[in-house]
């Protein structure tokens, strides 16, 4: 009889459980939902009172419009070529910096690492006033180096703690089994340490991409042509220039924000690892 | 599987860079020349975007040496980054604004290129168009339009419900409090953005001081002191309209495009902007039914005001300059010139509805104008006397950035008239 | 190998790159910032040295304090509206297992990873009083929906909603993760011991969860801090300054109001009250921790 009550009311407690996760995934959803579902429907249909509409015609032209107007493939390139090397730099750089502050044997080693981690403090929107003096001072404005300069300089600090944390993990006789067979330093770091932190090197990877990827405020503030815009770009540069038709800036919103979705859901499990992994270590 | 993504990822990388690397490697003649135009029209399918970016267009295949790159943003995103790029270096040609708030600054600070007075001669710019863009007598811009604002209506909606043009603003009044019990808003308007009320604000004085309206606004920011009594009516008349509802819900922090587009889709009755939105009358985006039926009136005359119905806010305001530091200054200003040849602004602007240029138009009358444009001409035809620059434009940078973003509380109610009258003089200091 | 690992010619190699990262990136900004905060400065022509004006006049700027007024209530309104409910939200899909649990969590994050540009955008759309989606749901369930989200009194929250919205996610995912590395020993135990659900997370998790959380609210008071971006695109600080952030006023100051110099004051306080507010919570945390291991070495002593 009690073990049947409990059954019940663990059955019940399942049902909550679910009503609960469920509300909650429609509260982060239903708005990307509302989104993609106006984005195909023409501009006049936007201007009623039902919360999601069939809309007459699918207007598979806003689209297109997003795509060709919006330098859709232009700044995705842009996007990915940037925070790609962004990425590359941050790993090779905590890498080095995390060897040398963790392993070598020098007095300034404790200094130069909280010196570096400082960076983690600072906030990055108070240098754009006077990183963009200096930028155009020396000629670096509408530059690559504009954006990728700032994006490794602010996600080292992150990767270097990561970075020194995950080493500390690895034992030391490795690198002296090493030394006996003769490797030098660099040796050691590349071919022997940096395969160990793979997964380390995953993490770092992905925090750097999510802090970069959607950044603007750098990119609008030092770029000025086409030529290395990222995505965000798009949204910005249509708010204006399809001021008149709302349902073409929808379109534009849902691409630009489909291709991180898209990659995200893929790669999910790894994704949330790794952003884990670094969110409770950072 | 990890591997595999990797790779993958690897190889989408090089490739990318692949694409990266030949697209920097374009070998230039030496006689080719890239100017860059900095634009506030991002807009470049429709009205005054398209004009200027139809003249690039011509420039170009006239002078196949010549690219022309054109960064364009809106307004507000526009002005901001002028500022950063006056402090380190313009583009070739830029859009600017004859008025002091604007324009002071920059010229003091050197950036902009002295243009020949003697050029332009036979342009045929309205007498006084030129003015705002002087400094110490030398010339240093020129005006691309004359700007008149109004309230744009929807004549259909008009006509449907009986309702009236308001000759009077408490007329307004009344009819906003009919419109709104239909459930429509009455007037759009861009309250976000800060400049369209300072307009609206302007526009209130002017018929509360006619002639008088550049002596009061100049005073008050010279001596930093806004107790005229003027100033205050205009601004407690604001405070009162937008109590009564005449503005949409939320009007305070909507921008532009949601304004513009609360009229356009028919969810407003009227929508209170300058004439550079006449090219409203043939957007194609635009619903047949709305467009075809915009029509425009003046500010009504206020009760005890000095200003009469024809006595209308306008002003020369937008318009281009050369970079004073341009590697190919001849070029930028053989362009400027160009796109101010007689059969170009004026004459693209005409034919594709965009309000008035800064220039003798009478050329180019064709017939075929929309009811909406010669509207405009009419009422500046027939205008007794003009403002001259709205108030916010017309003090230092500092001033502009207060007063816009003050009206926002004042209208709403969450400081008093006095308060924001104390707050924008303190900014003139 | 000590004379390999000393080698200081291989050292200084390894670490110039992020040296120089750092001094050409954050460290010369941040002197160049000091200078001209001391000066009154268009950001054209020449710059006259002013001394403290900027900073005096900081101090009794109203838009500044309010930017001030709107981080600490960010900071507030995450730790006790967003965190509870991730944290709450994390507990639950713990105890879901299967397909489900990943299919959520993957849910929930997915606004994380789209651009605060388009975020910034659609929200603004579900908050327009006339044809957005939430007064359109008010309407649905048969309210008036007719609420000004961005009215001066309003507005400030319904940034914050954005915030908490757009970073739900990842709030989750820590906390989801700090759970799942609790020892399931200890839940057996108390299972044993007969706790209900209730009594097992007030009782096992919560005080386990203890760093995690202490790391999420370091993270949530620095992040309404620096908070610019959403607020840029969504008001850029209005109606009048009501949702102004420093970052954003910063900004405003310098390329609006031609005011480099006084911009560049408000980054060097603003700077300065980063530094400190990262380095007392930090104090806090470690003091906290330190007790209860300061009393068990003792114990371990006698």
């Amino acid at each position: 009889m009690e073990l049947a009550g409990k059954k019940k009311k663990s059955k019940a407690g399942k049902i909550v459980l679910w009503v609960v996760l469920i509300a909650v995934a429609v509260i982060q959803i239903f708005p990307l939902v509302w989104l993609v579902d106006f984005s195909l429907a023409s501009s006049t249909e936007m201007f009623t009172s039902g919360l999601l509409i069939i809309p007459q015609k699918i207007q598979w032209g806003n689209y297109v419009k997003a795509f060709v107007d919006g330098h859709f493939l232009l700044y995705l390139k842009n996007s990915i070529l940037i925070n790609g090397l962004a990425v590359v730099l941050v790993i090779l750089v905590s890498i080095m910096t995390a060897f040398a502050c963790r392993r070598m044997q020098w007095k300034l080693s404790g200094l130069v690492k909280t010196l570096l981690l400082m960076g983690m403090m600072i906030p990055i929107h108070a240098t754009l006033l006077p990183n963009y003096k200096i930028y155009s001072q020396l000629g670096l404005t509408d530059t690559i180096w504009a954006l990728l300069i700032p994006y490794v300089a602010f996600s080292l600090p992150q990767g270097l703690f990561l970075m020194t944390s995950f080493l500390e993990s690895i034992p030391v006789e490795l690198e002296e089994a090493a030394v006996m067979d003769g490797c030098g330093i660099y040796r050691i770091i590349f071919q022997i340490i940096t395969p160990m932190l793979k997964s380390s090197i995953a993490t770092v990877a992905i925090m750097t991409f999510l802090n970069n990827w959607n950044e603007f405020m750098m990119a609008s503030t030092y770029l000025s042509s086409q030529k290395w815009k990222t995505l965000p770009f798009s949204v910005l540069e249509f708010t204006g220039q399809y001021s008149s038709n709302y349902a073409v800036q929808f379109a534009v919103m849902a691409l630009t924000a489909a291709p991180a979705v898209i990659v995200y859901i893929l790669l999910n499990k790894h994704i949330t690892k790794g952003a884990a992994m670094g969110a409770v270590k950072g | 599987m990890k591997r595999k993504v990797v790779a993958a990822g690897m190889a989408a990388m090089m490739a990318f860079s692949v694409m990266a690397g030949t697209g920097a490697t374009i070998v230039k003649a030496d006689d080719e020349v890239t100017l860059k135009v900095f634009s506030n029209l991002p807009d470049r399918k429709n009205g005054q975007g398209l004009v200027e970016q139809m003249i690039i267009d011509d420039y170009m295949e006239e002078n196949p040496n010549v690219t022309i790159e054109v960064e364009a943003l809106d307004e507000e995103a526009y002005k901001t980054k002028f500022k950063a790029y006056s402090m380190e270096g313009m583009p070739d040609v830029v859009s600017i604004w004859g008025q002091p708030a604007f324009l002071d600054e920059v010229l003091d600070a050197g950036v902009l290129a002295e243009l020949n007075q003697d050029d332009y001669k036979d342009y045929g710019f309205i007498s006084g168009s030129l003015d705002g863009f002087m400094k110490d007598g030398k010339l240093y811009g020129l005006p691309r339009n004359t700007d008149v604002a109004g309230f744009y209506y929807n004549q259909k909606m008009f006509e449907d419900n009986g309702w009236e043009v308001p000759t009077t603003y408490d007329e307004l009044l009344t009819l906003a409090g009919e419109i709104k019990d239909k459930d429509i808003v009455p007037l759009a308007m861009d309250g976000g953005d800060g400049w369209p009320m300072a307009v609206y604000l302007s526009d209130i004085l002017f018929k509360l001081t006619g002639s008088d309206y550049s002596d009061v606004v100049s005073n008050a920011i010279s001596t930093g002191d806004f107790s005229d009594e003027n100033l205050k009516k205009a601004t407690e008349l604001l405070k009162e309209s937008a109590d009564a509802g005449l503005f949409q819900n939320g009007y305070d922090s909507q921008d532009y495009g949601t304004a513009m587009n609360l009229f356009t889709n028919g969810q407003a009755a009227m929508f209170y902007m300058g004439s550079w939105e006449a090219s409203m009358a043939l957007n194609e985006d635009i619903p047949e039914e709305i467009r075809t039926n915009i029509r425009v009136f003046t500010m009504p005359v206020i009760d005890g005001g000095k200003g009469t119905a024809t006595d209308i806010a306008a002003w020369n305001g937008g318009g281009y300059a050369v970079s004073a530091d341009s590697e190919v200054k001849e070029e930028a200003v053989k362009f400027l010139n160009y796109m101010y040849q007689p059969d170009k602004l004026s004459k693209y602007g005409w034919e594709n509805g965009v309000g008035m240029s800064a220039q003798d138009q009478s050329a180019y009358m064709t017939g075929d104008e929309t009811e909406l444009q010669m509207q405009f001409v009419d009422a500046v035809n027939n205008a007794t006397s003009v403002s001259g620059t709205p108030i916010n434009d017309c003090g230092p940078s500092a001033f502009k950035t207060s007063i816009e973003s003050e009206i926002q509380s004042v209208s709403n109610g969450s400081i008093s008239v006095d308060d924001f009258l104390a707050a924008i003089g303190e900014a003139c200091k | 190998m000590k004379k390999l690992y000393s080698n200081k010619l291989v050292i200084f190699s390894l670490v110039l790159p992020g040296l120089l990262l750092f001094f050409f990136a954050i460290l010369a900004p941040i002197c160049l910032s000091v200078y001209y905060g001391f000066t009154e400065y268009s950001g054209m022509g020449t710059a006259t040295f002013i001394g403290m004006e900027n900073y005096k006049k900081l101090m009794t700027d109203k838009a500044f304090w309010m930017s001030m007024r709107n981080s600490l209530l960010l900071a507030i309104g995450f730790i006790c509206i967003q965190h509870p409910l991730a944290m709450i939200t994390a507990a639950i899909l713990d105890k879901l297992g299967g397909r489900g649990e990943g299919f959520f969590r993957c849910v929930y994050f997915i606004p994380n990873v789209i651009s605060v540009a388009v975020i910034a955008y659609l929200w603004k759309f579900i908050y327009n009083p006339d044809f957005g989606l939430l007064n359109n749901i008010i309407k649905a369930f048969g309210g008036k929906g007719d609420i000004n989200w961005f009215s001066t009194d309003n507005a400030i929250w319904s940034v914050l909603i954005v915030l908490i919205w757009h970073g739900f996610g990842w709030g989750m995912l820590i906390y989801y993760t700090g759970i799942k590395n609790i020892d399931p020993v200890l839940y057996e135990a108390a299972a044993i011991d007969g706790a209900d659900q209730k009594t097992t997370f007030l009782k096992i998790t919560l005080p386990l969860m203890k760093p995690v959380i202490q790391v999420n609210v370091t993270m949530a008071v620095i992040s309404a801090l620096k908070q610019m971006e959403t607020v840029y695109l969504l008001t850029n600080g209005g109606p009048g300054n009501s949702t102004q952030f420093a970052a954003n006023y910063l900004y405003q100051q310098a390329f609006k109001a031609f005011k480099y110099g006084y911009g560049n004051a408000i980054g060097v306080v603003f700077i300065i009250i980063c530094l400190i507010t990262t380095v007392v919570l930090n104090k806090i945390f470690e003091e906290r921790d330190d007790r209860p291991a300061k009393a068990k070495r003792r114990k371990g002593a006698a």
